[in-house]
């Protein structure tokens, strides 16, 4: 679950963020994880915490794999 | 993808290999190891590693010929071989313990005769009996030892008294049957026997089985009977050596009912002849042996020190990659195979990440005596994964500068003879990067060559990016592109500026005729360089090793501008851009950098512009050597990603306009009018990260024109994402102006996720 998301808001809906599972894919591997989406357009939001931490760590490890 | 594919690149590396003197030893000795452990003192270890091998170790130490010694590379250097006879006295002498081991293995049913109690069967003799096979020894004389070589019985030997000790010491833990005074005349007497081992000495019976011997596997035309030793012809240390092998094959025979070498370790003798280079060992004389005893505990530590313990880890030593993977080069070769049989989520992959770690750069090879290519392996590895497509290629570790070559051989590419001709006798090919660090780099060299000889222009990209991201089929396509252009301008003789572009172009373009810019500039009498330093180091790139043309251009020039030169202790070596391994190892790349960058205190003067680049970011000071031709070098910063194509647009432009007449229009983007205020800090962050201000404008612009975009109230900040096929990027901003944007993060992560997005 990432946290990090949640003073953020969709700007084109106007809607806060909610946490919601969401697939993720790479190199062949699927997975799911919560992050915040816009409950409306279904705009998926990404924090660079995120990005650079756990799933840069994914990244690596699936690379490797 | 079979093994052999793979072993093939690394097939004559011998890394972890017995040295060459072991390959001469007729016991294969681990001579290494034994003067390893001599030197430290380590006796008894010392003598099991000898005694394990000879079996006789009092008999070898004195009657050994040596064979090892013609292959000591000491002898390289110029000193003589390590004194092993002596060394082997020493070690016998000071060994304390000096039992032989007991086997616990239980009893076998199975017996053999041995024929001669000479020191060839009595080896074979020796080690059947510790695998406790039941062993009886014929010998028509009173006693064992067999002859020496003169023919006069081995008791005659002045030292036979302690042969005779040792024999007896070596066979005290075993069970034998020694029946002497018996001559076996006829092999019908020992057919009770399950193996018979014919050892009967220089010009003993062979019972007529002598022509159908098997030096091998030490057959003979009977079924059980095998042979070996002086008889055969071989010599007496020979001869123990063929015992012991002798023993290996029997024991197969009687394992399997066949006679083969599954027990054996086949040693090719013929690499008693591979040598390490050894550049930079010190001479050191042999060690005097003081007394008529031999050598005291101190001489012999200090003779066995001498060893080199020649073993090549040449590659793994210098290469920083090699080292970080901890890897030899026979186990990457497998895993380059291995890793292509990997299925699904099964297995793991242990070699993707150096896979697209290795600069490609050719050390490796530079170094090996046996011309080892690892980069050839790991090129080949990468090929085979594009090749393979899915899980096997991570796109990432590549996708920028294949969106740069796409750049380069679109819309930055032109083919033009000069103004007023279709074809030209010369073409400049400056490749892509040249004029994206600085146009002036292309345009002053352009204009050199164009004052000189009748050449052309041809701006494109040599297909590096494809050939390390291991694309053939796009490297293909870029070649044929490329091989159309130079015979629309009447297949010039292409002029180089880029080492690396010229590396590719003779692999895979080898019929162009190629010469060397900087050869060609340093020929010009009417040049003046300027001197940017009173001292410096050319900084060869990797791509120039064994270009002397090139590397001696640069040199001249360098001289004519004044600069006193000094070289690199180690030419060629890659500053870290080769390969393209940055984003597939961040920490390895900037360690090699910073090696390189360190090499050496003094100014580097460069002549391949991506060594420019990296060593300019590391803040190293470098000249570019057209710096120091056309006086260029006033302030230049290295350029952005964005700066760096639009120079390179800007280079077509005025050649174009030059040579065709042509008012060259850029593609335009509706994001194009954007401006981004972006501090330092981030904009160095977005370097390392590969991440182009262009791209970061095409989101915002695509965020703002959709409304797809995020909201922070309380720090006023807009957040977006752009997905591409291969990576996603985001950006916080804010609005400032209209059309302008002051930039507060930029990111990017290579998983991609699903969004469904709903207007």
């Amino acid at each position: 679950m990432s946290t990090e998301g949640k003073n953020w808001k969709c700007a084109k809906c106007d809607k806060q963020l909610v946490l919601k599972n969401t697939n993720f894919f790479y190199l062949g591997h699927k997975f799911t994880y919560d992050v915040y989406n816009c409950p409306q357009c279904g705009k998926v939001l990404i924090p660079r915490e995120l990005a650079e931490g756990r799933m840069a760590e994914l990244e690596e490890a699936l690379e490797d794999k | 993808m079979k093994l052999e594919d793979a072993t093939r690149y690394t097939a004559k590396c011998f890394n972890g290999e017995p040295a060459s003197c072991s390959y001469a030893c007729p016991f294969h000795l681990d001579i290494r190891s034994f003067l390893e452990k001599v030197s430290k003192g380590r006796w008894v270890p010392a003598y099991k590693v000898l005694r394990n091998a000879v079996n006789f170790p009092v008999l070898v130490s004195v009657l050994c010929d040596e064979p090892c010694r013609k292959h000591c590379q000491r002898t390289l250097l110029g000193d003589e071989a390590l004194a092993m006879r002596d060394l082997e006295a020493a070690c016998i002498k000071y060994a304390k313990n000096t039992k032989p081991e007991l086997f616990a293995i239980p009893p076998k049913s199975e017996r053999v005769a041995v024929i001669g109690a000479g020191v060839a069967g009595l080896a074979c003799a020796l080690n059947l009996a510790q695998k406790k096979y039941s062993v009886t020894v014929f010998e028509k004389e009173s006693g064992w030892g067999g002859y020496l070589p003169n023919g006069e019985n081995l008791s005659s030997h002045p030292r036979f008294a302690d042969f005779d000790r040792d024999f007896a010491l070596q066979f005290s833990a075993v069970d034998v049957e020694f029946r002497y005074g018996v001559e076996i005349k006829a092999l019908e007497e020992l057919a009770e026997f399950d193996a018979i081992y014919v050892a009967t000495g220089k010009n003993g019976n062979s019972f007529g089985l002598l022509d159908s011997w098997d030096a091998e596997l030490l057959t003979t035309s009977e079924n059980k009977v095998f042979m070996g030793g002086t008889l055969c012809g071989v010599s007496k240390m020979e001869g123990i050596a063929q015992g012991i092998r002798a023993s290996k094959i029997i024991e197969a025979f009687l394992q399997t009912g066949k006679a083969s070498l599954m027990n054996v370790f086949v040693y090719d003798k013929k690499n008693c002849e591979r040598y390490l280079k050894h550049d930079g060992a010190v001479s050191v004389p042999r060690v005097i042996v003081s007394s008529p005893e031999g050598y005291t505990e101190e001489e012999a530590k200090k003779e066995a020190a001498r060893c080199l313990l020649c073993d090549c880890d040449y590659c793994i030593a210098s290469c920083e990659m090699l080292q970080k993977f901890r890897k030899k080069p026979q186990k990457i070769a497998v895993e380059v195979a291995t890793d292509m049989q990997v299925v699904g989520t099964l297995a793991s992959r242990a070699l993707t990440r150096q896979t697209y770690s290795c600069n490609i750069c050719g050390h490796c090879k530079s170094v090996c005596p046996e011309d080892v290519d690892i980069g050839a392996l790991l090129q080949f590895s990468r090929t085979a994964r594009k090749n393979a497509g899915g899980e096997s290629y991570p796109a990432a570790f590549h996708d920028f500068w294949l969106r740069e070559m796409d750049f380069a051989v679109t819309e930055g590419f032109l083919a033009a003879a000069p103004q007023g001709k279709k074809t030209c006798e010369y073409a400049f090919f400056p490749g892509c990067q040249l004029g994206a660090f600085n146009p002036d780099y292309v345009l002053k060299s352009y204009e050199f060559l164009r004052s000189k000889y009748d050449c052309g222009i041809l701006l494109n990209c040599c297909g590096a990016p494809a050939y390390w991201a291991g694309d053939e089929s796009l490297l293909n396509e870029n070649r044929e592109k490329i091989w159309q252009a130079w015979n629309e301008m009447g297949q010039p003789t292409l002029v180089f500026a880029c080492a690396t572009c010229e590396s590719i172009f003779n692999m895979f373009l080898p019929e162009i005729k190629r010469v060397s810019l900087y050869a060609l500039l340093a020929e010009e009498e009417g040049l003046s360089p300027i001197r940017t330093y009173d001292e410096a180091v050319v900084f060869d790139p990797c791509n120039a090793r064994n270009n002397h043309g090139l590397e001696t251009g640069v040199r001249k020039l360098a001289t004519k501008a004044g600069i006193t030169l000094h070289e690199l202790k180690e030419p060629n070596r890659c500053c870290g851009y080769g390969g393209h391994i940055r984003l597939a190892n961040p920490s390895l790349y900037e360690e090699i950098t910073q090696h390189r960058a360190e090499a050496s205190d003094k100014p580097y003067i460069v002549y391949c512009v991506n060594c420019q680049d990296v060593f300019a970011r590391r803040d190293k000071e470098c000249s570019h050597i057209l710096d120091l031709v056309f006086d260029l070098k006033k302030g230049l910063k290295v350029p952005t990603l964005e700066q760096k194509r639009a120079n390179s647009l800007e280079v077509k432009k005025i050649l174009m306009k030059k040579e065709c007449g042509i008012d060259f229009e850029p593609e335009t983007h509706e994001w194009d009018g954007l401006e981004l205020l972006i501090s330092d800090e981030i904009q160095k962050d977005m370097e390392n990260k590969l991440i182009s201000a262009a791209d970061l404008k095409e989101a915002i612009w695509q965020a703002e024109s959709s409304g797809y975009k995020f909201y922070n109230e309380s720090e006023d900040l807009f957040m977006c994402s752009m997905i591409k096929p291969v990576i996603t990027y985001w950006v916080q901003y804010r609005k400032t102006a209209p059309q302008t944007y002051e930039i507060v993060s930029a990111y990017c992560h290579r998983i991609h996720f699903k969004e469904e997005v709903k207007p």
